[in-house]
């Protein structure tokens, strides 16, 4: 566990980066994770993704399939990732302020 | 001593040892003489050479005391003599849990270095299943063995989640191939093949899922894929807890038994292989009534039954392969992987040390769950990345999904120009289709291109013509070789024998390209590389290193100039010769690297 300073607060993450509370997560945070996840300018798809992540996570606890992401943005597989060159798992989700994925990854 | 309070916790861990020590754990406690062969061979001792506590036998000896203490005789007459000792806190209990979860990855390399035959990895995993039969285990573990034993994979995929995910990757198929009768089957019953993933591949990247559907399609595999128990996946293995081990093995041959499927076979995954094929029948107390498989094995029997036939130049980039620990120093498969990786690719470079001596991708042992002790993870990487940096290779191939996550970690870590893939990507990249002749496939084959009625005439057509290349090897043998295969390609090819005359010779002619040896008498290649690329009037002409001692190449690639173009060991084909070399004239040399 460590703070670090996101988007001008101090925020703790976890060793792997990841935010642990996702109630500190803002939009100025999310940039910042970027820059960590090799995504040098947000745009607007990339928006679109991450508040549909972190929207999913305050519902249901846990990080969507990665069907039910493209399904319901419309974006294809291999869009998501241009977007975040290191995954949905490790990349996408780390930006939208999930905890990391459990298992394999 | 003995009127110490033991706490709830440490008198069940101590209850449970005396019933987990086998055979071979009871030898791995006995053997051990302390002298000091592991120490080197583990990645967390090379990267923190001050601290004892990584050294596989002070490991070891942090469990090894409590069988000395509690079931050796020795340990109640002589105590002080053979170190036995017990635990009784909880805090004790936790302490034991940072060194057997967050010290060792389990990835047995020590025990291939011990004289005595001690196998701390099986040690190591007994104890961590101690300390899980009380609670005692990093979160990540647990959260990944709750979803084990309650939904029946290790992501918590639910069966309509996953369902949809191959209906998905069947639609993406049809549309990649044209061709609308492409299938993802589940749950068709008496097929050959029944095959089995990691969730890992549903939840977040399916697109190992249609690229091994698509090399079933192609090999015309009567295959399909199961509803239930198609986690092949295990976390058995690394949290130490054999009855769960045992419970997720038997729910993958439930499923091949059920659907009566002739072989199951495993998808790209080191730890899923080794428990699924090598442990689990002895977890769940079963005998496999069919065939079990690695993927790699199918795809390789695909290729040399002319099921499927695939292009090298279609991943015309260099690779290197990373063994995985379950696969190659655990179960045997080394050989295989390399066989496949060279008809799916043209440049493949050996890494070292390699095959059972690989080191770890570090992030073994589920150690990718446990995020508290990822930092030390990520110091103890460095060896890793040492060693993939020295193959100079554009890609790292592994046959494990733990190993993909692992070496991703870190590469961006230590910021190598590096990237992971999968033999199932790589083979599924470079198949030739057939029913859709009209496209790509006839312009690439060289030897349909001179299709004209005389043979006589070939030298226009030949690939090196024009070109000028100097070739600098200190064995004449090899000279006359490498010239021969050169110029019979149309090459004209000049020759030293060392590397002052190579020099020389390079300034006064200007090849295009030189081929330069690193074991030389005098002024080894090294040394040549460095002269060359410190040359103003040389250092653009493109070299390739052709060496018969490749753990040489730090030589080349711990040096701060730009690296060789190409790299190839002895002994070397007359094909990869002609295509590398070929390939860095053609490609250009920026390319490259």
């Amino acid at each position: 566990m460590a703070t670090v300073t996101l988007g001008g607060k101090d925020v703790e993450i976890d060793e792997d980066g990841f935010i642990q509370d996702p109630n500190e997560w803002n939009e100025d945070v999310a940039l910042d994770l970027a820059k960590t996840e090799g995504v040098e300018e947000m745009g607007e798809d990339h928006w679109k993704l991450v508040h549909y992540l972190r929207d999913y996570y305050l519902k249901f606890g846990i990080a969507p399939m990665i069907r039910k992401l493209c399904k319901e943005n419309g974006f294809s597989l291999k869009y998501v990732y241009e977007m975040f060159p290191s995954g949905p798992a490790k990349g996408a989700c780390k930006v939208a302020g999930l905890p990391k994925p459990t298992g394999c990854v | 001593m003995s009127t110490q309070v033991r706490s709830y916790k440490a008198n069940k861990v101590l209850e449970r040892l005396t019933k987990k020590v086998n055979r071979q754990i009871a030898g791995t406690m006995l053997a051990c003489v302390h002298c000091g062969q592991c120490t080197d061979s583990c990645h967390y001792v090379q990267t923190n050479p001050g601290d004892h506590t990584f050294v596989p036998a002070w490991k070891a000896d942090r469990v090894r005391k409590l069988f000395k203490r509690h079931m050796d005789w020795t340990g109640r007459v002589i105590p002080w003599w053979v170190k036995a000792g017990s635990v009784y806190t909880d805090e004790e209990l936790e302490e034991l849990k940072d060194i057997v979860f967050g010290k060792c990855t389990n990835c047995r390399r020590c025990t291939l270095n011990c004289p005595m035959g001690v196998d701390f990895a099986t040690m190591n995993r007994m104890a961590r299943g101690l300390l899980v039969s009380v609670g005692i285990m990093p979160e990540g573990v647990a959260v990944v063995s709750k979803d084990q034993w309650e939904i029946g994979n290790q992501m918590g995929v639910l069966k309509e989640d996953y369902l949809d995910t191959l209906e998905w990757m069947e639609e993406e198929l049809r549309s990649d191939l044209d061709d609308p009768t492409v299938e993802i089957p589940v749950d068709k019953e008496d097929c050959e093949v029944v095959y089995t993933i990691n969730p890992r591949e549903a939840k977040y990247d399916p697109r190992t899922i249609s690229d091994a559907a698509k090399i079933f399609h192609v090999a015309g595999e009567n295959w399909t894929m199961p509803s239930e128990g198609w986690d092949m996946t295990n976390f058995g293995l690394f949290s130490g807890d054999d009855d769960l081990g045992g419970a997720v093995a038997r729910r993958v041959y439930e499923a091949v038994v059920r659907l009566r499927g002739k072989k199951l076979v495993i998808s790209e995954c080191g730890h899923g292989y080794r428990s699924t094929r090598c442990e689990g029948p002895n977890w769940g107390g079963v005998d496999l009534p069919f065939e079990a498989e690695s993927s790699v094995l199918t795809m390789l029997r695909y290729i040399k039954e002319g099921r499927i036939k695939v292009d090298p130049s279609k991943n015309d980039f260099s690779v290197t392969f990373h063994d995985s620990c379950n696969n190659a120093r655990s179960c045997g498969l080394f050989e295989e992987p390399r066989e496949l990786l060279n008809l799916v690719t043209s440049d493949f470079r050996e890494m070292y040390p390699n095959r059972a001596e690989n080191y770890c991708c570090t992030g073994g042992g589920g150690a990718m769950s446990m995020s508290e002790y990822a930092p030390m993870r990520l110091k103890s990487a460095k060896v890793k990345a040492d060693q993939l940096a020295a193959t100079g290779a554009e890609y790292v191939v592994t046959s494990c999904h733990n190993c993909v996550d692992g070496l991703n970690d870190l590469i961006k870590h230590y910021k190598l120009p590096m990237k992971v893939t999968q033999l199932v990507n790589l083979v599924a990249d470079a198949l030739v289709i057939e029913p859709a002749k009209a496209s790509v496939v006839v312009e690439k084959k060289p030897e349909a291109a001179p299709a004209v009625d005389e043979t006589p005439t070939v030298a226009a057509a030949l690939p090196l013509e024009g070109r000028k290349i100097l070739v600098i090897d200190d064995e004449p043998d090899i000279r006359t070789f490498l010239s021969t295969v050169l110029e019979d390609n149309g090459a004209s090819v000049l020759t030293a024998g060392n590397g002052d005359e190579g020099m020389e010779k390079a300034r006064a002619e200007r090849p295009d390209l030189i081929t330069l040896d690193l074991n030389m008498p005098g002024r080894d290649g090294g040394q040549i590389y460095s002269a060359i690329r410190a040359d103003e009037d040389l250092k653009d002409i493109p070299v390739v290193i052709i060496t018969g001692k490749p753990e040489l190449r730090k030589l080349i690639y711990d040096k701060d100039v730009r690296r060789p173009e190409g790299y190839l060991d002895k002994p070397v084909k007359e094909d990869t010769l002609l295509t590398n070399v070929r390939k860095v004239l053609e490609v250009g040399a920026d390319d490259v690297n």
